[in-house]
């Protein structure tokens, strides 16, 4: 059986994985963008990103400074027989990756009013900012992977969930969803972005296909209405920190799920920040076998 | 040259900085900041404003003399640009301008009234990416010199050799319009 220490210790790797390093298809797209890119400013901001990762990953310093708020996607193989405390070992691993990265230490104080009014002031120590409530997925197998992303607060002031009349179209609805972001991504400041895109039956189900979309996204396997997405936003030449050019989103990631007889389809967008998604997927096997992906 | 092959030309600047040396940047000029940068955002930012307007200001705006100010925190994580246009970040940028501040340094476009109010007492705002790990091997020092309650929000005072940016907005002039 997995031991509680190696999901803790899977974890906290996992976690300052995901804070440090871009994934091979962030880095593929990057580099296309730079070879692209016809605007000089928003070239330098895209090969000044691209220099940041390199550096985070040779050093282990995080990609930004704004280290994120932890959400968590687990998936567990029905074949599975879980430890004792697996949920407490994921929560501690993710306390022990926030201390280690280190991750910024923006937990607020404070009873319920005083966290709002932020008049206690801020904890200092990383481990305090609590992952979100963790989505479960159950899949074939005998293996538990536990993926991190790391959600920064600039794509969370511009990202949406609402609802839109579908007209027995995807059109309609993606070019809703894309019409939200036209403005929202030029005002995030950190471009380029990703859009994050979850359709569902409900507004939580929206936002976790959103996550989904985001835990599973490939920059290099882009499906045609993601694409669409993409090139109807790049259109409007916000570029990389908004400084003009071709690369105001880098890609897009879609995920559809199960959906209700109705006239109309939740939506939830995130333009994700030029660092984004920053994600990290850990896998363990019952002989603890662990890997990093 | 086209713009896809020239070469930017960068420009070094070492604080305190001069009014000559602010009337001579131009709206996409890219630079590097050496010397002292003070830190602040959301929290601290208002707090320094209400200083500066107050009667007795006089200290407050020598040390803000010639001075450049990060919109960022400042934690183990690093430094980082937040957004500039935020109420309590873009607010302090006309009575901080006039304090003596000269290079307001965040990520996000500017309204027309800062823009004027950057114009009217010689400072310029320049913007640059999160790329904290390229900061982190830029800082030299760093400590805190006022509001020390604000945790990573607090006032600081950090020494840095190099910060990359680009002057976004400079003598009424904006590369977001």
């Amino acid at each position: 059986m997995i031991r509680f220490e190696t999901i803790r210790e899977g974890v906290s790797r996992c976690l300052v994985k995901a804070g440090t390093t871009f994934r091979a298809d962030q880095i593929e797209a990057y580099k296309s963008a730079v070879e692209k890119e016809t605007n000089r400013n928003a070239r330098w901001v895209l090969e000044r990103l691209l220099e940041n990762a390199e550096i985070a990953e040779k050093n282990g310093f995080p990609l930004c400074d704004d280290t994120g708020i932890p959400h968590l996607y687990v998936e567990i193989g029905n074949e599975l027989q879980l430890p004792q405390g697996w949920l407490a070992a994921i929560h501690e691993g993710v306390a022990k990756g926030l201390r280690t990265m280190p991750g910024r230490p923006m937990a607020v104080k404070g009873d319920d009013i005083e966290r709002v009014e932020q008049s206690q002031g801020l904890s200092e120590d990383p481990a305090d900012v609590l992952p979100v409530p963790v989505i479960t997925k159950p899949v074939p197998g005998n293996r538990l992977g536990v993926t991190v992303l790391l959600l920064g607060g600039g794509p969370e002031i511009r990202a949406k969930t609402y609802r839109v009349f579908h007209k027995r179209s995807i059109k309609t609805v993606l070019d809703e969803a894309a019409s939200w972001m036209l403005t929202e991504v030029k005002s995030l400041g950190c471009t380029p972005s990703i859009l994050a895109i979850g359709v569902g039956r409900s507004h939580t189900e929206a936002s976790m296909r959103m996550i989904e979309a985001m835990k599973s996204g490939d920059l290099r396997k882009q499906s045609m209405w993601e694409r669409k997405i993409t090139e109807r936003v790049n259109e409007e030449k916000a570029g990389a920190l908004g400084l003009g050019g071709d690369f105001s989103v880098l890609g897009t990631f879609l995920n559809i799920g199960p959906l209700r007889a109705s006239g109309v389809r939740i939506v939830s967008v995130r333009p994700c920040c030029c660092v984004e998604p920053r994600r990290a997927t850990v896998f363990f096997e019952p002989d603890n076998t662990v890997t990093l992906d | 040259m086209s713009e896809k092959t020239e070469q930017a030309r960068v420009i070094r600047l070492e604080t305190p900085l001069s009014d000559d040396v602010i009337r001579k940047l131009s709206v996409g000029d890219f630079i590097e900041i050496s010397g002292t940068v003070f830190c602040g955002r959301d929290a601290v930012l208002p707090k320094l404003e209400k200083l500066v307007e107050a009667e007795d200001h006089e200290a407050i705006c020598s040390m803000l003399n010639g001075s450049v100010i990060f919109h960022t925190a400042v934690s183990p994580a690093g430094i980082g640009p937040t957004t500039s246009n935020k109420v309590e970040i873009e607010g302090s940028i006309p009575a901080l301008s006039k304090a003596g501040v000269k290079i307001h340094l965040g990520k996000g476009a500017l309204h027309p009234e800062t823009v004027a109010a950057l114009t009217e007492h010689n400072s310029v705002f320049a913007i640059t990416p999160p790329t904290t790990a390229i900061f982190s091997e830029k800082i030299v020092s760093k400590k805190v010199v006022m509001f020390p309650e604000e945790g990573m929000e607090a006032l600081y005072e950090v020494e840095v050799k190099g910060l990359p940016a680009i002057i976004a907005i400079a003598h009424g002039k904006s590369i977001f319009s």
